[in-house]
């Protein structure tokens, strides 16, 4: 008797509680509405003490620490942009959802799946605050901090076997603080090659999701488990340090890195037309590459001659063979006055067959205008042998991937020794009291190396590059490394001055391989010097 | 019983946990509303917002400029200048060297970078405010200040001196950048961008010429031409309301709305001056006055010589693209040999103009129109214009562009066939011919032939300046060109037809 009791009390229990569920719900779920609506945003004066209480903890960063930056103005400047943003991604959104759509129903026997509304609501993403890091490396690093809070409105209806079933997800908010490093620096525009984001600490989201407008994340304990599968599996791609790559530009031909070299010879050339008044012209012949910034190289001057022989031989780095082309101007030599222009020719590098040596016999014009009328005078030929050398793949730089990284050192370094490589990058405030025409002297284990010279600069740049090859790693060696400056004018009373100079113990470079520091010049006011200095043991 | 007590249980069990749901969801929904608020709230806050929150005590670091702060994109801006620098001097090469080309004042053959290298000082950009005035369009102003240490050298080609290396040195820019960017449906949501730089604060750009291995007054008033030149490009081009439409993203856009427009027609008489000052050291000033809105679209009177009380009576018509900002431009000069001098120079906003009415104004003329440069508060006369300004319907505005156009092109074409040295050249009317007659060519516009690429060298510069010296019918332009000999002669047809009628509206609206 208990024991039947007890079963239809479970019995009546469990049709009880489903019929109470489903007149539940219709009578206080399924006439809540599902519209959206904008919330009230009243204006902070018009807050009381305990509305304030509530608003403590969201104040944005910029007020609470010195090292965040104000980004009122972008917030506002995306607030005015919104509601062309919301039409513009939803609009994608949708053209990208219905073909995968269209495609995928058939097999799940469903009739249609379709957005019944699709907005991403009123609010829009606001910044908190913005903070850069500042380091030696070339890369920008910055970490805005991201709120939205919206009111997006995204139903899914979908229909099957004659049933109609919404999905609504609403209030979604996302707060993240990604770090944005935009590395390497390159001189072109838009200036950098790659783009890395990763996220500092876990997201927050939180969000409300409806199903025949019950919001499911309100059963309690739910919402605390998606949370942190969301968190989770966001965690695991993007959360420092893995990163979310973008490459804007190919960093190999951004940094514009040699890429082959041409070799030039200049055989001779012959009928050249008499620039002279008296005697024959005095020829010579000046290379150079389109767009490059290298000197152009000459040959040797042929005086009274107008057929003359050169075969000499130049070899010029190459950086772009697509665009780049070489440019021959025969030149008369003149004692006095401006040497006269006695024709010229272009041969772009595309129409040169690589490794093989090839012979050109080029009219000289001049100038490289097809319609110019004076192209149509003789003006004789030149005769070049040119070779083209592309590197070859494994002579590249691998260092895509990691441009901090050190590379090997080059094979013949002796055993148990290495590379040593100094990179001048640039000095801030230093200053001569006669003149200041900085250079960098390298004084290590008697050899001496020494950068260009740039004039009259008190922020010079050099990034010229150094290597000694060592026999056993620099433990206990010094690198003396000075900054002077020399007078451009001759003969004065201070021909050459000491801007500063710093020792740099090698120790450090040897354990850490690689360091990229500035430093403080001794007998100098204020002056830093920034070198990277790397060991490539082998 | 049991199934009945049970079935009641379940149902009362039911409809309580239906109930709870709906609690949560209210709870939790009210909540994520109000952080939305809350957030929203916090992302543009005002000085009094954060008093309320904070108390009257502040932090230290924060404050509430006009033009709101951004110190970490200098920051960045400082560490990537090196690369931009870089990356910018071909691209500003490709697009400034036209528009020298185009702006290049008379008395200049050529005007091209020999070197152009910006320094190592990057711009600091003070501060960004944003606005949105009118729907569907945000205004940026970002506050920008440069002082840089760039290399820039110029090649100057005039008539009778060989290229001369002018070397731009310790260029300061400060000046309000004003962007305007329509938005639009679609990705990337900015069909376009409107740059100018605004009018008030008024853009300073300074920079001090030197002459590498040589001396400014090589030539005399180089100096002075440059920096009209250059003032003429950014007044022209980019200072507010004129303006640098960029179209963005592919959109196909129609932009006509942001372009600068015909809006109106101002008719000028200059009708007299008054007590001009006398600059010549034997007799009196030949005075003419130079009128116009826009640099590029100058209008002269004829020459009344040895008179300091001169009475013009000519009128003319110029087009006005804001009335709101533009202002009419009234210059008196004296006529001389070599260059010429100005007598003062006054300004007449269009915005004092009535519609239709026409008015009479006396200016008072200025040494100039920076108050800065003024240096004496000597009495230079002053000068009577009759003004009255008609707003375009529709048609005529769309006649009116057409017009522009033309003319514009009309001008290049003067200027490629080597007639005007510029098309900055004031068009001259007939009388200043007549009146000087000598045979003297074309006058003013006729004088701007250079000794173009015609290789004739010293020597005949200097009988071209000899020429110079003789005629008096020369303006502005001729200061110191010499005649190209070959071209002489054919020159003068082009420009007559414009001249032919006396008083005439050189630039037809």
């Amino acid at each position: 008797m208990g024991f039947f009791s007890t079963v239809f009390g479970l019995v009546g229990f469990g049709v009880g509680i489903s019929s109470g569920l489903v007149i539940g719900y219709y009578l206080f779920v399924y006439f809540q509405t599902c519209d959206v609506k904008d919330p009230i945003v009243r204006r902070l004066v018009e807050h009381d003490s305990e509305n304030l209480h509530g608003l403590l903890p969201e104040i944005p960063f910029w007020v609470k620490n010195p090292d965040y930056d104000r980004m009122d103005w972008l917030n506002r400047f995306i607030q005015v942009m919104w509601p062309y943003l919301d039409k513009a991604i939803c609009k994608t959104a949708k053209n990208i959802a219905s073909p995968i759509i269209a495609e995928q129903i058939p097999k799940y026997k469903i009739e249609s799946v379709e957005f019944e509304s699709l907005t991403l609501g009123s609010l829009p993403p606001t910044f908190q605050g913005m903070k850069v890091y500042l380091t030696e490396e070339k890369e920008l690093i910055m970490e805005p901090f991201l709120k939205w809070a919206g009111n997006p409105n995204i139903t899914v209806a979908v229909k099957a076997y004659g049933l109609k079933a919404t999905v609504q997800v609403v209030d979604l908010q996302i707060f993240a603080q990604p770090r944005i490093t935009l590395k390497p620096l390159v001189p072109s525009f838009p200036c950098f090659a790659n783009i890395f984001v990763s996220l500092m600490e876990k997201p927050y989201v939180d969000f409300g999701l409806k199903l025949f407008g019950a919001d499911l994340m309100s059963i309690p304990g739910l919402y605390r488990f998606v949370q942190e599968l969301i968190k989770d599996q966001v965690a695991n791609m993007y959360l420092w340090p893995n990163t979310l790559d973008v490459q804007i530009l190919d960093p190999t031909k951004a940094m514009q890195k040699p890429v082959g070299i041409l070799h030039v010879k200049v055989l001779r050339a012959t009928k050249l037309r008499k620039k002279d008044l008296l005697g024959g012209s005095d020829p010579y012949v000046k290379l150079k590459l389109t767009e490059s910034k290298a000197p152009s190289k000459k040959t040797a001057v042929k005086h009274n001659n107008l057929s003359p022989e050169w075969n000499e031989e130049f070899s010029i780095v190459v950086k772009d063979p697509e665009t780049q082309a070489l440019e021959l101007i025969v030149y008369d030599w003149e004692k006095v006055g401006k040497h006269d222009k006695m024709g010229m020719n272009v041969v772009p590098l595309k129409e040169l067959p690589t490794d093989e040596a090839k012979v050109m016999t080029l009219d000289l014009l001049k100038n490289m205008d097809p319609n110019d009328v004076q192209n149509d005078k003789v003006r004789g030929q030149i005769e070049v042998e040119l070779t083209y050398k592309p590197f070859k793949e494994e002579d590249m730089p691998h260092n895509t991937e990691n441009l901090g990284a050190v590379q090997k050192a080059p094979e013949g370094t002796p055993s148990g020794g290495g590379l040593l490589v100094v990179i001048v990058h640039e000095a801030q405030d230093v200053e001569g009291k006669h003149h200041t025409n900085p250079y960098v002297r390298i004084n290590f284990k008697g050899e001496e190396r020494k950068t260009k010279q740039l004039k009259k600069s008190r922020d010079p740049r050099w990034e010229e590059e150094f290597s000694f090859t060592l026999e056993e790693p620099p433990t206990k060696e010094r690198m003396h490394v000075e900054v002077c400056s020399t007078s451009s004018r001759i003969g004065l009373l201070h021909p050459k001055e000491t801007l500063g100079y710093v020792d740099i113990i090698l120790a450090d470079v040897v354990t850490n391989k690689r360091m990229n520091e500035k430093f403080h010049l001794i007998d100098s006011k204020n002056g830093r010097l920034l070198i990277e200095l790397q060991w490539r043991a082998s | 019983m049991g199934l009945i007590s049970g079935m009641f249980m379940g149902f009362l069990f039911g409809i309580a946990l239906m109930a709870g749901l709906r609690e949560m969801m209210r709870y939790r929904g009210r909540k994520r509303i109000t952080k939305a608020a809350d957030i929203k709230l916090l992302s543009s806050l005002n000085r009094d917002d954060l008093i309320k929150i904070c108390g009257e005590n502040l932090p230290e670091w924060i404050s509430f400029p006009v033009f709101e702060q951004v110190k970490w994109m200098n920051k960045q801006l400082n560490k990537i200048w090196p690369f931009v620098a870089d990356a910018a001097e071909a691209v500003i090469k490709e697009s400034v060297e036209p528009l020298l080309e185009e702006y290049r004042p008379p008395g200049i053959t050529s005007l091209k970078f020999s070197k152009l290298s910006l320094g190592t000082v990057a711009p600091k950009i003070e501060g960004i405010r944003v606005q949105s005035l009118k729907q569907g369009q945000i205004i940026m102003d970002i506050d920008l200040r440069w002082g840089g240490d760039p290399d820039i050298s110029l090649a100057v080609e005039a008539a009778l001196v060989a290229s001369i290396p002018i070397q731009l040195k310790d260029l300061q820019v400060f000046t309000v950048v004003r962007a305007i960017f329509q938005l639009a449906d679609e990705i990337p949501c900015i069909s376009a961008v409107v740059i100018a730089l605004l009018a008030e604060p008024k853009p300073r750009i300074d920079y001090t010429l030197k002459a590498v291995g040589g001396s400014l007054t090589a030539i005399p008033g180089l100096s002075d031409m440059i920096d009209d030149t250059v003032n003429s490009i950014i007044t022209d081009m980019l200072q507010w309301p004129h303006r640098i439409v960029v179209p963005i993203g592919g959109i196909p856009v129609d932009t006509s709305e942001l372009e600068l427009k015909p809006v109106g027609k101002v008719t000028v008489t200059v009708m007299k001056a008054n007590e001009l000052k006398n600059k010549e050291l034997i007799g009196k000033s030949d005075p003419y006055v130079v009128v116009y809105v826009r640099p590029l679209f100058k209008v002269k009177t004829k020459v009344i010589e040895n008179n300091l009380n001169p009475v013009w009576n000519q009128t003319f018509e110029l087009i006005a693209e804001d009335k709101e900002t533009q202002s009419l431009i009234v210059e008196v000069f004296d006529e001389d040999i070599g260059q010429d001098k100005r007598l003062g120079i006054a300004k007449l906003p269009l915005a004092e103009l009535e519609a239709d009415t026409a008015k009479e104004n006396e200016l008072r003329l200025l040494p100039s129109l920076d108050m800065l440069k003024i240096k004496d508060k000597k009495d230079r006369g002053t000068v009577t214009i009759q003004v009255s300004y008609h707003e375009f319907n529709k048609e005529e505005q769309l006649a009116a562009l057409e017009d522009e156009k033309k003319t514009l092109e009309a001008r290049k074409k003067l200027k490629e066939d080597g007639v005007i040295g510029s098309t900055m050249d004031a068009l001259d009317d007939a009388a200043s011919i007549v009146g000087s007659g000598v045979g003297m060519v074309g006058a003013g516009i006729g004088t701007g032939v250079g000794l173009v690429g015609s290789g004739l060298g010293a020597g005949a510069g200097i009988v071209g300046s000899g020429f110079g010296a003789v005629g008096s019918g020369l303006t502005k332009a001729g200061k110191f060109m010499g005649f190209g000999g070959s071209k002489r002669s054919g020159s003068t047809t082009p420009v007559n037809s414009i001249q032919e009628n006396e008083g005439a509206k050189p630039l037809q609206t």
